[in-house]
């Protein structure tokens, strides 16, 4: 359920609306009667609009809006593997990246249109998730893009330092290396069977 | 009724059912409604005030306002 104030925001948006359409006979002749229709069809609405869109759209960028669909549940168990070499569990319980948007925080590419290809992927998850066929083995579209990693390990001092790190730098830069040769488990989902769960006291 | 008064019934009449497809996604959350509310709600809002500056303008039209 959306927060209380965009309900209550709807509903009062709705009843001006049905008011409007009720009196727009009389409303319609008089000037000042064109301007409430002006603001009550078309100013009030589209901010409303605008609010609940945009709000579902930060909604969407969740953790747990991913993880309602239950394909991604393992998913979302593999973020509290005990494993250090599992790449999505060690960004979440070191909270290198922000717990309440971890999957965004990865999937979504960097650059102008990322957020709009984040987007339009995840309409296709739901079109999947309702309509369509979901494939035995969940894959991505593409190879990962180490360019999401650079985005934020780029200047990391940890990052430019390690010794394994200095004579594949150009490489990575290039895109001729990508970062999942080496940090090759992006998540442990046989976490659940094989291993402890972690679990923050 | 007037045929001004018919088509600012129309828009308000879209931009409501608009609002209401926006209204009872918001109680039930999931990602197919929030699709539905973004795919469907928004572009009936929007529907509606075309609907409405349309009538607006053919009014003015009328009138000789331009």
């Amino acid at each position: 359920m959306l927060p209380t104030y965009i309900i209550v925001a709807l509903i009062v948006g709705l009843a001006v609306v049905l008011l409007l359409y009720v009196g727009a006979g009389t409303v319609a002749d008089s000037r000042w009667g064109r301007v409430a229709l002006l603001v009550g069809v078309v100013a009030l609405p589209l901010l409303l609009s605008a609010g609940s869109v945009s709000f579902g759209l930060r909604q969407s960028t969740q953790t747990a809006f991913c993880l309602s669909c239950h394909e991604m549940q393992q998913y979302g168990t593999s973020l509290f593997a005990d494993n250090r070499a599992a790449l999505s569990a060690v960004h979440y319980q070191n909270r290198l990246i922000s717990r309440d948007a971890t999957c965004y925080s990865c999937h979504a590419d960097y650059a102008m249109f990322g957020d709009v290809k984040a987007k339009m992927n995840g309409l296709h998850h739901v079109w999947v998730h309702y309509f369509g066929k979901i494939p035995d083995k969940i894959a991505l579209y593409q190879p990962y893009p180490s360019g999401n990693c650079l985005g934020c390990h780029d200047d990391g001092r940890r990052f430019l330092e390690a010794p394994a790190h200095q004579p594949i730098m150009d490489a990575v830069y290039h895109g001729k290396v990508s970062c999942l040769a080496c940090h090759n488990v992006a998540h442990d989902l046989g976490a659940r069977e094989g291993h402890k769960l972690w679990q923050a006291n | 009724m007037q045929p001004d008064t018919v088509a600012f019934r129309q828009a308000t009449a879209v931009t409501g059912l608009g609002l209401l497809v926006q209204l009872a996604s918001s109680f039930y959350w999931t990602p197919l409604t929030f699709v539905l509310s973004a795919a469907v709600g928004l572009p009936l809002v929007l529907a509606g005030t075309v609907l409405f500056l349309r009538t607006v303008l053919r009014l003015l039209k009328s009138k000789g306002a331009f």
